[in-house]
């Protein structure tokens, strides 16, 4: 039982009162960020990367997953709550969410939501410990071309299955590819578009990309745009479920839990799929089919919820196993990671196994703490939602300079997160999907570095990403990923006629 | 909607265009890989312009992009409001070094409320509401300033040498 005494191990670590109370932190501050409008998980950890310059590891990867965690269990208050969406995986738990409160059952919905995000996660918190060394194992034996290949299908994945259009998800991702391209070439060392500007020879910041494509260019966006949208706010009731509701949302849970664990385990990106996935089960499910949209029905608010907490836990294996980030979020762990000289990988279990395990064990502490900030304490969550808008993001932008110039002090990476604010502004109004930037950024020199030592494995030879199995298996389903969804639905359409 | 969705995909054939001009620059030295820095260089830079291109066609087609979830917000900008908050991030750019990050952060944030408060239609440029703003401004930059120096280690600069302002 190798795993059952790391596990051990990382609970003694994750337990020492300095990491548990940065769990505390973590969650804490991840509730706030998901109640509040305007800033979400991946701005929070990006703004606080600067900590890394500090803080050792352990304690700011617990934190950092305590916010990413946090962030999931507060983005469904205010889905419930107010009338406006915030997080992209919340949207479908507002649907019903939404009916609910407005039929005097807010309580009822928080309550099932909060449950069903720590029974999800909880699960896959159990199947990411028995699984993510497996995955490691088999891992260890893959080369260039196979991780080159993974990438490339995480690239083409978070850039046309996440947005509509796979044009304007390509367009993002090169937008970021090239960013990930700015400063000195890990192989040759040789400086690329740098133009002469000592600050872009070390290249972007993660932190500056993040901050500006989501803090910054939200802000401007609220202020262009947003000012005059009133937001309205549903009547909190009290936080309880009776017997037939919590009959109703168990199913719900664990069948969503087993929904959205594989889709966060691949690289598809997000939880959107997942959560609408559940919905449509619940809604095909369910005895009580009239309150679909019409009052609200509870397994509508359960299901997503837990899919969208299974599915975010689930992303841990491909960042931890693989190095390779699924979402916004843990694209911006992996920056975190990279600025203490870890690369995640199958090497991590061996390299920095007291790390990994610690904070597989936050992860079960952290679900409870949630729970426990989440359920009794939802009404001081619910206040939040009364901070008026303009001191709000205002308030943001303080923090979006923290982050920024506390990494690298420079005023230069001030005016360059407003360029990149612009850019966000302009990508958001034409909905251009941001992951692809991020994704492609922290990806990029990664994916570069693999394809030039496989190329110099294969000899300058193209075919070394064919002749390899594995490689090949991998470069089919890429091509798949692109295809299928264009050519399924006419093939489907014609066997109709 | 025409012009600026043919303004967008317009940028970033530009911005391809750019990327291409870049990558003319970075010597190949292959090696043993066959492909060398210049490679990834100029496939971002072709595979930009391509997009940019695609882009810029169905900008000018009858449907403009395709697949587009309609904007949330209002129809057109609030222009007035904008100026305000680009000018509070640039002041704070121009004069974080020399007036330090409390004042220059708390400078930022009263510019800032004042863009979003126009975008309501309530700007208030009286000398009250500007006192008042800047002190919760003070009240969120300050604490956030003590606690990344004095409990982070982490180097924001100040207007004394003191760590406290």
């Amino acid at each position: 039982m190798d795993t059952w005494n790391a596990l051990l191990q990382g609970f003694a670590t994750a337990g020492t009162p300095v990491n548990l109370l940065w769990a505390l932190l973590g969650c804490t501050v991840g509730t706030a960020v998901g109640v509040l409008p305007g800033i979400g998980p991946a701005t929070a950890v990006a703004m606080l990367l600067p900590i890394t310059l500090q803080v050792e590891p352990t304690a700011s990867m617990i934190f950092f997953a305590g916010i990413y965690y946090g962030a999931m269990y507060g983005g469904s208050t205010t889905s419930i709550l107010l009338n406006t969406p915030g997080e992209a995986g919340s949207m479908v738990t507002a649907m019903e969410g939404n009916k609910m409160a407005r039929n005097g059952r807010a309580g009822a919905a928080l309550a099932t939501a909060a449950i069903g995000s720590f029974v999800a996660g909880t699960i896959a918190t159990v199947l990411v410990t028995f699984f993510a060394p497996l995955v490691a194992r088999y891992a260890v034996k893959l080369g260039p071309p196979e991780y080159f290949m993974l990438m490339l299908f995480a690239f083409v994945a978070v850039s046309s299955v996440l947005g509509k259009s796979t044009l304007r998800g390509l367009t993002a991702l090169f937008i970021g590819l090239a960013m990930g391209l700015v400063g000195i070439d890990q192989i040759t060392a040789q400086a690329r578009y740098t133009m002469g500007v000592a600050e872009l020879t070390d290249g972007l910041e993660v932190v500056l990309v993040a901050v500006g494509l989501f803090a910054v260019a939200e802000a401007l966006y609220a202020v262009l745009y947003e000012g005059r949208s009133k937001e309205t706010s549903n009547r909190m009731s009290k936080v309880h479920m009776t017997a037939a509701e919590w009959r109703r949302s168990w199913p719900a849970w664990l069948r969503a839990t087993f929904i959205g664990f594989p889709f966060g385990t691949i690289p598809a990106g997000g939880s959107e799929i997942p959560t609408f996935l559940s919905y449509a089960t619940e809604k095909k499910l369910s005895k009580h089919k009239h309150e679909f949209g019409s009052t609200g029905a509870i397994e509508g608010v359960a299901g997503p919820e837990a899919a969208n907490n299974a599915a975010i836990t689930a992303t841990l294996i491909p960042l931890l196993t693989l190095g390779i980030p699924t979402s916004n979020t843990t694209a911006i762990l992996l920056g975190a990671f990279q600025n203490y000289g870890i690369q995640p990988g199958p090497q991590l279990f061996d390299t920095n196994a007291a790390l990994v395990w610690a904070l597989i064990a936050s992860l079960y502490i952290g679900n409870v703490m949630l729970l426990i900030l989440n359920l009794p304490l939802v009404g001081l969550w619910v206040k939040l939602l009364r901070i008026p808008k303009a001191p709000l993001y205002a308030g943001i932008l303080i923090f979006a300079t923290v982050g920024v110039y506390g990494m690298r002090q420079s005023a230069f990476d001030l005016l360059l997160l407003y360029a990149i604010g612009l850019l966000g502004l302009v990508m958001r109004r034409f909905d251009f999907p941001t992951a692809p930037v991020v994704v492609g950024m922290i990806l990029g020199p990664l994916a570069e570095a693999h394809m030039r030592n496989a190329m110099s494995i294969g000899e300058g030879r193209w075919s070394v990403f064919v002749d390899r199995p594995v490689s090949l298996v991998l470069l089919v389903a890429i091509v798949a990923v692109l295809v299928l969804p264009r050519v399924l639905p006419r093939l489907l359409q014609r066997r109709s006629r | 909607m025409r012009a600026t969705q043919t303004a967008t995909a317009a940028g970033v054939v530009v911005l391809g265009a750019l990327l291409a001009a870049g990558a003319a620059q970075i010597p190949s030295e292959a090696g043993y890989a066959g492909v060398g820095p210049n490679f990834l260089p100029w496939l971002v830079a072709l595979a930009t312009l391509a997009c940019g291109a695609l882009l810029l066609w169905q900008a000018r087609s009858d449907g403009g992009f395709r697949e587009m979830e309609a904007p949330s917000g209002a129809e057109r900008g609030h222009w007035p409001g904008f100026i305000w908050v680009s000018a509070g991030i640039l002041a704070n750019a121009a004069l974080i070094t020399t007036i330090g990050f409390v004042l220059s952060c708390t400078l930022c944030f009263v510019l800032a409320v004042r863009g979003f408060k126009s975008a309501e239609g309530l700007l208030d440029l009286g000398a009250k509401a500007w006192i008042t703003d800047a002190a919760i401004g003070f009240a969120i930059a300050a604490p956030v300033y003590w606690m990344f120096t004095k409990l982070l280690a982490i180097n924001l600069p100040g207007l004394t040498g003191s760590g406290w302002l």
